[in-house]
């Protein structure tokens, strides 16, 4: 009798280590990663007070950096090479881009001790992120996707049509059930009840994720604690549990010098920086300053261009920027070199659209169609479209009137007020007068999709893959603001197809077969050709991709920059303290 | 004198209402609001956004949203932060203890240096101590309190310090409160303390100074002298009192400050007051934030021109309301 309550004993622990699903991190030895030591604390920075700890209550960078560490999805991405592996889920299959089935992690537990199952998932995405009211959800993106349950640990998202960078999506970070029913419509409440979980006075005991870190405090307008999660479900790869940090600390530090201070006292462990910002740095790294200044190429971050408006309230001007060929003479006034040697201190690239010159979906041949700086070939560009020169200089339209538009760009970005000087100035040269208007750079996006505007200085996000950004680049899409006549009318309807130009078909036309095709090569041709075209005519002026700068005290390791809130690349459970 | 407050009071509240509607107008006059601004975001719809405007009422007409505000304040209740989805009132008293606190110390440190000093520079007009002070007084009011916080955070940075900032050291931040503490909030208060007061001092150290000459040469002074008084009678019973009688008008104007003047350098040193909070409310068109921010401005302005007129009153022996 007792050796068999012993034989089911050691059974039910092979079994149960069997179910025990830790994930192992791959080496990273390229990254300069090590086998770090278990203590210690690091404090960073956010640059607002956090509006909310709910993840999904609020557009918020705040909670989107504090969320990375809170909380996990089910796909992740590789530190190195961007490619997603498994976080959540451990293994999918993808059926006709159309079916995606996961399979969750066993084991994972929820910060307060509650197991993770197949029910928060299913909770988290029909009950939040397709719920059109979550100020912080997705529902576009997840109209018509069913959601299934199929076993504890098995979930089945079936897709109306094909979406081959739908997995992308399955990095949102998952949210419990068992704290969040009651503010659902599953829990009997209006979609928008949703919105007031977990407000920023909320007890921290009440937010719970699965990890690395779980919140302990939050000081209004001054910190917010998280401590580790001791059940975390990822080792490094010499099988020591993950996060080595015993804490983190963010500081909330709204100007960005105060930032700088603040690390230089030594008070922040690490922050990120800009190129205005690096020469400073260095040279005190040089000088034997405790900290290292780190720069990497980044998939992520926001390259900025020049927008013309094709619909100006102007019709003359409105006639110019819808030409290519203006758009063409004037790229070639657009001294890239230079702002990347004077704006960005050399700490920046050529950039093409929507997608890092790092990704694997880059087209390389974009810096060449792009051109050189070349004023000779600007102005006679410019002279080839019968813009005359008057004898102020300045070029006159058909109508007589000067060749003047109104650039508007974001006046508290240094890096942003630079380069517009830049091109005023270039662009005076060959007889094309801007004004600068300076506005708040929060408010850029907003302006652009008015109509009062005339070119505008504008940053958009690159994504690892570009079907994540049809709504800009597709012809007609929602943030397809240069060319508002080619939106829809309505918010569901088609868009305007007798607004399109020729070759902005012609794009619409290859988003549409990279929507619905699988093939990874024949994606890749496509999209190719996409950059090849936006480039040719010039759709947009791209500028330059900054590089990713970071800087971090030399008594942490394993530092690996990061932007912070880009759900699904989070280095820092492998950062420790010497 | 208790007819006198009631009047006061009274007399307040007609003001307030007007201030009120003031408020309101400006608010509802400016383009754009946070509804608005959230539709930048291609994942909120506009259907998302009526829901949320009918849910506060920003569907009715403007004079229902105006009295629904206005009944919410005689409640108590400032109504909703947008930003934040919890209620103002609770917001802002979050942050009011450290406001208050910074305040009334700055006001404080402020009065005691600066009436000395004013009394110090009118005595010796031309001393060598007395232009050094003036100089440093004219820098004070000629420089902007946030560039005098990048140069102190810069002068600590050079000097090995670590208060760069904020209140607390991180460590600190949370901690109960404990004589290290005490003394960590020492190291950091000092740079608050001279970046938000050095306007306000040399402001009244002029004053002061101007005032105390003034009165000096008046002919009841010489006729103090003349009958023999001891020279210190003459300075602190005679001129003194009578100079500092404008001052304390002046202070009446300084608490509505509070909120407002020391939004940049709050910002510049990461302050924990409402100063910041005020400054993303606005940016971010969270209406119901500010008009409560702009209410509680007016009210400070009013309680704090009646608790001058109150001091006044007590100092100064000629004046009595009936």
């Amino acid at each position: 009798m007792k050796r068999r309550f012993w034989l089911i004993a050691v059974v039910l622990l092979i079994s149960g280590l069997g179910f025990a699903q830790p994930k192992v991190l791959p080496a990273y030895t390229s990254l300069g990663v090590t086998t770090g030591k278990a203590g210690g604390s690091l404090t960073l920075s956010l640059a607002s007070a956090p509006q909310t700890f709910f993840y999904y209550g609020a557009i918020d960078s705040a909670i989107q950096n504090l969320a990375n560490q809170m909380f996990d999805g089910l796909i992740e991405y590789n530190l190195a090479n961007y490619q997603i592996e498994p976080a959540l889920a451990t293994r999918w299959t993808i059926t006709d881009s159309r079916v995606y089935t996961f399979d969750l992690r066993r084991d994972v537990r929820w910060h307060d001790g509650r197991p993770f199952t197949a029910d928060d998932v299913v909770f988290t995405y029909t009950q939040i992120v397709a719920n059109p009211e979550a100020r912080g959800g997705d529902a576009a993106n997840f109209e018509g996707v069913k959601i299934e349950k199929l076993g504890d640990f098995r979930v089945r998202f079936t897709l109306p049509k094909p979406a081959p960078a739908f997995i992308h999506y399955m990095r949102l970070p998952i949210m419990p059930k068992h704290k969040l029913l009651p503010f659902s419509q599953e829990g009997g409440k209006p979609r928008a009840e949703i919105n007031s979980a977990w407000p920023t006075n909320v007890n921290p005991e009440e937010v719970v994720g699965t990890g690395p870190f779980r919140l302990r405090s939050y000081t209004a307008g001054q910190q917010v604690t998280l401590v580790k999660n001791p059940n975390y479900w990822k080792r490094d790869a010499a099988g020591n549990p993950l996060p080595y940090l015993e804490q983190l600390q963010y500081l909330i530090i709204t100007d960005s010098q105060a930032r700088v201070a603040q690390f230089l006292a030594g008070n922040i462990g690490q922050i990120n920086i800009t190129g205005a910002e690096f020469p400073d740095l260095k040279r005190r790294e040089t000088q034997g300053a405790p900290f290292r200044v780190v720069q990497f190429r980044a998939l992520f971050g926001s390259p900025p261009h020049i927008g013309f408006n094709y619909n100006a309230k102007n019709a003359e001007l409105a006639n110019l920027f819808k030409n290519s060929d203006f758009r063409r003479a004037l790229q070639f006034a657009v001294n890239r070199e230079r702002i990347i040697e004077d704006v960005y201190n050399g700490l920046a690239e050529r950039a093409s659209y929507g997608v890092a010159p790092l990704s694997e979906w880059y087209y390389p041949e974009v810096a060449r169609l792009q051109g050189r700086f070349d004023l000779n070939a600007a102005n006679a560009a410019l002279d080839r479209l019968g813009l005359r020169r008057g004898p102020d200089g300045i070029r006159r339209l058909p109508s007589g009137r000067p060749l003047e538009f109104t650039l508007t760009y974001g006046s508290n970005s240094a890096v942003f007020t630079a380069i517009a000087t830049i091109l005023q100035s270039d662009f005076q040269r060959v007889g094309v007068k801007v004004n600068l208007q300076g506005i708040l750079a929060a408010n850029l996006l907003g302006t652009g999709r008015g109509a009062d505007w005339e070119a505008i200085l504008l940053a958009l996000g690159d994504q690892p893959d570009p079907e994540l950004r049809t709504p800009i680049w597709k012809p007609g899409g929602a943030l397809y603001y240069w060319h508002q006549a080619t939106q829809p009318t309505t918010p569901t309807g088609q868009p305007q197809f007798n607004n399109f130009l020729p070759w902005e078909r012609e794009i619409y036309d290859l988003w549409e077969r990279a929507a619905s095709t699988t093939n990874f090569t024949q994606r890749k041709a496509l999209y190719d050709r996409w950059q090849a075209i936006a480039a040719r005519e010039a759709q947009v002026i791209m500028i330059a991709k900054e590089y990713a700068v970071g800087a971090v005290s030399n008594r942490y390791g394993n530092y690996i920059y990061s932007l912070g809130v880009i759900p699904g690349f989070n280095p820092v459970p492998l950062m420790f303290q010497r | 004198m208790g007819s006198y407050l009631l009047r006061r009071i009274l007399v307040a509240i007609p003001t307030l209402l007007l201030i009120s509607v003031l408020v309101f107008a400006v608010i509802q006059l400016q383009p754009g609001g946070f509804l608005e601004n959230l539709l930048e975001d291609p994942r909120v719809s506009r259907e998302t956004i009526e829901n949320i405007r009918r849910q506060y009422l920003l569907d009715q007409p403007v004079w229902v949203q105006y009295l629904h505000w206005l009944g919410g304040i005689v409640r108590g209740d400032f109504g909703y932060s947008f930003l934040n989805s919890r209620p103002v009132s609770e917001l802002i008293w979050e942050r009011m203890g450290w406001t208050v606190f910074l305040a009334a110390l700055t006001i404080l440190v402020t009065w005691v240096i600066a009436i000395p000093l004013g009394i110090y520079t009118a005595l010796n007009r031309y001393g060598p101590t007395s232009t050094a002070l003036n100089f440093v007084g004219y820098f004070g009011l000629a420089t902007p309190d946030f560039l005098v916080a990048l140069l102190l955070i810069f002068l600590v940075l050079q000097s090995g310090g670590t208060a760069v900032g904020g209140l607390f050291s991180p460590q600190y931040i949370d901690a109960p409160w404990s004589w290290a503490r005490f003394q960590d909030m020492l190291a950091h208060l000092w740079i608050p303390l001279i970046v938000i007061g050095l306007d306000g001092t040399a402001t009244i150290m002029r004053q002061m100074r101007a005032n105390l000459l003034d009165v000096l040469s008046q002919d009841y002074i010489r006729t103090a002298r003349a009958k023999g008084l001891a020279e210190r009678v003459v300075l602190w019973k005679h001129a003194v009192r009578n100079a500092i009688n404008p001052l304390i008008s002046l202070a009446g104007l300084q608490l509505p400050t509070l909120i407002s003047s020391t939004i940049i350098a709050s910002i510049v040193l990461s302050l924990p007051t409402i100063g910041p909070f005020l400054y993303d409310s606005l940016l971010n068109k969270d209406q119901y934030v500010v008009m409560a921010l702009l209410m509680l401005s007016a009210v400070l302005l009013m309680v704090g021109n009646l608790l001058a007129d109150l001091l006044l009153a007590w100092v100064d022996p000629r004046i009595r309301y009936e």
